[in-house]
């Protein structure tokens, strides 16, 4: 029943908003909400395994900071754009059903649930992607449906061939989808079946965490959708579409066929890596190289669970929770620029160092995106390389490693374009609101996701790191 | 039987020019499929209540949506296929035989195997071979009735789980794709994916 009451809130409470008469009160009465939304799944604790609780609590740490910042930036210049759905109640009420998705996924005790939650994502966010309207918005929108509705098509083939060699092997059918029922029965059933059925769900739900070569709708959204439904795409949805492949590859040890879904996922996150490592250096907008970025850092938590064991299965959950503190706080600084700048390509940003603190934010984002100490992503990247060391993985390391140091040179062009130079003048700043209380909300929310990014370079060894390395020695197969 | 009318009705998805000709295949594939997993679906209220939504979507709300949409605007019923007819007619008979030969002999004598897996690419071609928008939806709404076959095949005794893909399938498939093309054709008064290429790189 808390897990019902957990999922639903997020939701329940935009629409609930909606009945408090004054705006000022409103806009109250929908930050006090999203605190209690996101602390509602803490009370599910009992009711769900750590892997559920890591990820609950990155839902609503990010669903409850997305709509900080939402309150924040766009308080004073809501638009109505050219399509009905550009409204700011729709706005939140999207982001609510987003949210309350979301959780769904993570709090899921089967697979037919779990998949239903990732469908619902995209009925929630193909309307936030192309909120604005406008042709590059709805062309983003498109793409996103299309390639997701054939990705979560071909994972729900996968999950019905689960059922069938799951029933086959004599499971009840109301278990058939539990992969707790999957991982204590032991299966033994066809292998030809059961590869079959884990390709199509780390192929169906690869294209939903943005894994080359099935990547091609995520730039496209996470660069034309607002800053903090591009904070949550590619902080959460990604994640959670990369929980989905985790919960398939604890079946998969299950089924006896382990080792091909570990080099299936390895290989898939070292070509994602290299693939973003080089479309990262073309690119010329921030937004962009953001979100090719995270098409990078999806292959890496990828990687890390092909290298599989403890280490790797904890390398993976530890990057994947750093990269969603520091890929959130990027995005919130490039709307917060964009709204500074009116612009978000790369040569018109110079001087962002000197011109205000989110521009430093922003920075500092890019920084922990690099890989660079001391952020948690440097930590977890060197995680991810010794888990490759030890799974003897050496040829999908190197070439990860190739893309690692490609991204990395990507970033940091891009960062010394952006720093250096003069800030043009106050004249130039098209939509300076820095002064005014909600704006300032939005850069303390961004300051807010870049400390946690900071923050989580002593993660393994605080009381979170011990229930990420319980998580990983359980699933990894550690002591 | 039902393998020829579901043989024909994929055909006429790849091989028509235009919008109407191809919901007329859609049409006929998603009522055959409907009638073949309804059954399965009769076990328990909760399926059936899915199921019922799952048909009024597929087989009602979205051919009538799109009937609508091309009436509106007949430019809408031009399918602008990229792939001249023969080489169409070519792309069928090779969905066949694939399917013909990709039948898995680990699943023995589970029925409809092969048109499982030729709705399936049937869906899968006609998001590749038409450039209309609509055939885009249509091409979505086939694959997902393809999954739906395969759900009821391979796991008959799971219906309701089977029923509430083939309904979410359906719901995001008829609600998101009409309400884009509406606000696209709004913008462009086309509907060709190759107006869709201003984000690249």
């Amino acid at each position: 029943m808390i897990i019902a009451i957990s999922v639903a809130a997020p939701l329940a409470f935009a629409l609930g908003v909606r009945l408090v008469p004054q705006r000022a009160s409103r806009r109250v009465a929908r930050l006090v909400l999203a605190f209690v939304a996101a602390l509602l799944p803490f009370a599910a604790a009992g009711s769900v395994d750590g892997l559920s609780l890591v990820f609950a609590t990155l839902v609503s740490a990010l669903g409850l900071l997305a709509t900080l910042f939402s309150a924040g930036i766009l308080a004073d210049d809501w638009t109505n754009g050219y399509a009905i759905w550009s409204s700011k109640p729709v706005y939140f009420i999207l982001l609510g059903a987003f949210w309350s998705a979301m959780l769904l996924v993570v709090l899921a005790a089967n697979f037919a649930v779990l998949w239903l939650g990732i469908s619902l994502t995209t009925l929630a966010t193909a309307f936030l992607v192309g909120y604005s309207g406008e042709p590059a918005a709805l062309e983003a929108a498109w793409k996103y449906l299309v390639l997701c509705s054939v990705g979560i098509a071909f994972a729900l083939l996968g999950i019905v061939l689960l059922a069938h060699t799951s029933i086959a092997d004599g499971l009840a059918p109301t278990a058939a989808l539990s992969w707790t029922a999957i991982e204590g029965h032991g299966l033994r059933g066809s292998t030809v079946l059961a590869r079959l059925a884990i390709a199509l769900m780390i192929v169906g739900f690869g294209t939903k965490a943005g894994l080359a070569p099935m990547h091609a709708w995520l730039p496209d959204a996470h660069s034309k959708a607002p800053a903090p439904i591009s904070a949550l795409l590619s902080g959460v949805l990604v994640s959670c579409a990369l929980y989905a492949i985790m919960r398939a590859l604890g079946v998969a040890s299950a089924l006896g066929v382990g080792s091909f879904a570990s080099s299936l996922l390895a290989w898939f996150g070292a070509f994602s890596i290299v693939v973003a490592g080089v479309l990262m250096l073309t690119q010329t907008d921030i937004k962009r190289l953001l979100a090719y970025s995270t098409v990078e850092h999806a292959g890496i938590v990828a990687i890390a669970l092909g290298f599989g064991g403890p280490l790797g299965w904890f390398a993976a959950l530890f990057h994947l929770v750093a990269h969603a503190f520091a890929k959130s706080s990027a995005f919130f600084c490039a709307g917060i620029v964009q709204r500074e700048r009116g612009a978000t390509e790369i040569r018109r940003l110079h001087g962002l160092w000197n011109a205000s603190v989110s521009g430093r934010i922003l920075l500092g984002s890019l920084a922990a995106l690099s890989g660079t100490p001391p952020f948690g992503l440097f930590v977890s990247e060197l995680l991810v390389i010794a888990a490759g060391v030890a799974a003897h993985k050496w040829a999908p390391l190197a070439v990860g490693v190739v893309g690692f140091a490609l991204a990395f040179a990507a970033i940091a062009r891009a960062a010394i374009e952006i720093a250096a130079g003069a800030a043009p003048g106050r004249s130039a700043h098209i939509h300076a609101r820095s002064a005014r209380p909600y704006a300032r909300l939005a850069a303390v929310t961004a300051t807010v996701a870049l400390s946690c990014a900071l923050v989580l370079a002593v993660l393994p060894w605080s009381a979170f790191g011990t229930v990420l390395q319980a998580t990983a020695a359980r699933i990894g197969g550690g002591p | 039987m039902i393998d020829a009318i579901l043989l024909l009705a994929g055909a006429v998805l790849l091989l028509s020019t235009r919008t109407t000709q191809m919901l007329v295949g859609y049409v006929v594939l998603a009522i055959t499929v409907a009638v073949f997993v309804e059954p399965a679906a009769l076990s328990s209220p909760l399926s059936l209540a899915l199921f019922a939504v799952s048909a009024l979507l597929k087989v009602a709300v979205a051919p009538v949506g799109i009937l609508a949409f091309v009436r509106a605007n007949p430019k809408a019923g031009d399918l602008r296929p990229s792939l001249a007819a023969p080489v169409r007619l070519l792309l069928v008979v090779v969905f066949a035989l694939v399917a013909h030969g990709a039948a898995v002999s680990a699943l023995g004598d589970v029925a409809l195997q092969s048109v499982t897996i030729y709705i399936v690419l049937c869906g899968v071609g006609t998001l590749i071979v038409h450039r209309n928008l609509l055939s885009h939806v249509i091409g979505l709404l086939v694959l997902g009735t393809g999954v739906t076959l395969a759900g009821a095949l391979l796991a008959p005794t799971l219906p309701e789980s089977v029923e509430l893909g083939a309904t979410f399938d359906a719901l995001v498939a008829t609600f998101i794709g009409l309400a884009l093309v509406r606000a696209f054709f709004a913008h462009n008064a086309v509907l060709d994916v190759d107006a869709l290429r201003s984000l690249r790189g």
